[in-house]
């Protein structure tokens, strides 16, 4: 048989690419269910870490079994809530059932047109509640999410945890392997008062006194940037989560539209008020 | 024919290794040695990848179309980088997430094709599937003595296990990529020093 006429080399090539494609197709289906528990395992560790119930060194030493039995016995609730802060539906956490809003690169979409669907994990340690939020958004090279973690009535960040597809090692990579980064987070909080900058990634350094600032890294800006979008993009969709959270818990008794606005004597009423809160009230009245 | 058998199998581990003497693979044997585990799970993927595809690229040895055989051989090699990487990540997630950037280059490394070319199109599928693991296997053990070094002197473990006291001052340069080209000079330089018949004249 002629191996170098035209028609044999078509027909070879053919058959060898279909065939390499019906293994891998077989392959990655009959690999998917091990593949996809362990990214949940993953998501959940990130949770946790960010929670501070555990360590990433701890959590890397267990299996995804274990992990998910610490999840489900730590968590207290898991719901999504809408664009106004409503609850709209629980996501089941029973350890063999467990279920997580994790595609966050849908619902990042879905901030932007105003109809998102973002779930908030409530752990409980030492008695206190803790609330895990998620954030994702663009870094240099790829995806970067992380999980944020704050007390019971979402005045103060308890914990923070990030990861990213593919940032340069030593460099945008910090932002999950740099433990001093994260850690920045703890005691910070959400500045309300200022609706277009929730909070700041601060190159060159963050001022002391201020509240809702951390440190960018050195040689990441555009990783830092990205994250510093990223944070403010899904603090502002969480916002009215958030403030009823505090409202609840009696920092806002005055029904008014949070820190830094016109203080008891406001009522309720919008004119009073600066201008740019106006949309937080609204907000806490739905 | 057993003589040659056990030629083709040796000869890579040492007097014709791939990395020290036909210096091929030189890229990633640089990247993924700064920790033994790693280095020892990319060994194993190469030495699959390798007499996998040096076996199958073998039994199809007769039939391949000549004009184009190399495209061909990227089929199978693209496919068994692919597969393995698959099943990385299904059994060992956290070892596929460090090397994952890496595992997709081995379609890349040069001792996969370079093998393919020179000895699996010509030779029967058992010895092609020998010289695969052989080469492999040579590339592995460079990629391993090059990974204990830099382990033990750039984190004081070996396996995550640490293994100088507490008191030794990590060495941060051994954690960079220009340590494994050091090291790597110096394995050159101890083979050549044994094996006279490498040394130019």
């Amino acid at each position: 048989m002629n191996t170098n006429s035209n028609v044999y080399t078509i027909v070879y090539t053919t058959i060898i690419v279909v065939i390499a494609a019906a293994i891998l197709a077989i392959a990655a289906m009959a690999l998917k269910p091990k593949q996809d528990a362990n990214i949940k395992a993953e998501t959940i560790s990130q949770m946790l870490a960010a929670s501070g119930l555990t360590d990433m060194n701890a959590l890397s030493k267990m299996g995804n079994d274990q992990i998910l039995a610490k999840y489900s016995e730590n968590v207290k609730a898991a719901f999504l809530i809408d664009a106004a802060g409503n609850k709209t539906g629980e996501l089941e956490t029973a350890v063999d059932d467990i279920e997580l809003q994790d595609n966050l690169k849908v619902e990042n979409k879905n901030i932007a047109s105003g109809d998102p669907s973002l779930p908030v994990y409530v752990f409980e340690k030492d008695g206190a509640e803790i609330n895990v939020i998620p954030c994702y958004g663009a870094g240099l090279w790829g995806p970067i999410w992380g999980y944020i973690a704050f007390n019971a009535d979402c005045t103060e960040i308890v914990g923070a945890y990030f990861d990213h597809a593919s940032e340069t090692p030593g460099l945008g990579a910090k932002i999950k392997d740099e433990a001093w980064f994260r850690e920045q987070f703890v005691g910070k909080t959400v500045n309300f008062a200022n609706a277009d900058q929730l909070f700041r990634i601060v190159k060159g350094g963050a001022p002391k006194d201020d509240k809702s600032a951390v440190d960018a890294i050195t040689g990441a800006t555009m990783t830092c940037n990205g994250l510093d979008a990223a944070l403010n993009t899904w603090f502002k969709a969480y916002m009215p989560f958030l403030q009823k959270k505090a409202g609840a818990a009696g920092i806002d008794e005055a029904g008014c539209c949070g820190e830094g606005c016109c203080g008891e004597g406001c009522g309720g009423d919008h004119e009073h008020c600066n201008g740019e809160h106006n949309h937080q009230h609204n907000h806490q009245e739905g | 024919m057993n003589e040659d058998l056990k030629k083709t199998l040796l000869n890579p581990i040492f007097k014709g290794n791939p990395i020290t003497v036909l210096v091929l693979g030189i890229c990633s044997s640089l990247a993924v040695t700064v920790q033994l585990k790693g280095a020892c799970v990319m060994a194993l993927s190469v030495i699959i990848v390798t007499g996998l595809s040096s076996l199958i690229v073998s039994l199809l040895r007769n039939s391949i179309p000549n004009r184009v055989r190399i495209i061909v051989q990227l089929v199978v090699v693209a496919m068994m980088v692919i597969l393995v990487d698959q099943v990385l990540r299904a059994y060992a997630y956290s070892i596929d997430k460090q090397l994952s950037v890496y595992i997709g280059l081995i379609i890349t490394n040069c001792i996969v094709m370079g093998r393919i070319e020179a000895f699996a199109l010509g030779n029967k599928p058992i010895p092609s599937l020998l010289d695969g693991l052989a080469n492999g296997a040579g590339y592995g053990l460079i990629l391993i003595i090059v990974a204990f070094f830099r382990e033990l002197l750039g984190s004081g473990t070996l396996f995550g296990f640490r293994v100088l006291p507490e008191s030794y001052v990590p060495n941060n340069l051994v954690i960079l990529p220009p340590m494994a080209l050091i090291i790597l000079g110096c394995i050159v330089w101890v083979q050549r020093s044994i094996q006279k018949d490498l040394q130019e004249k």
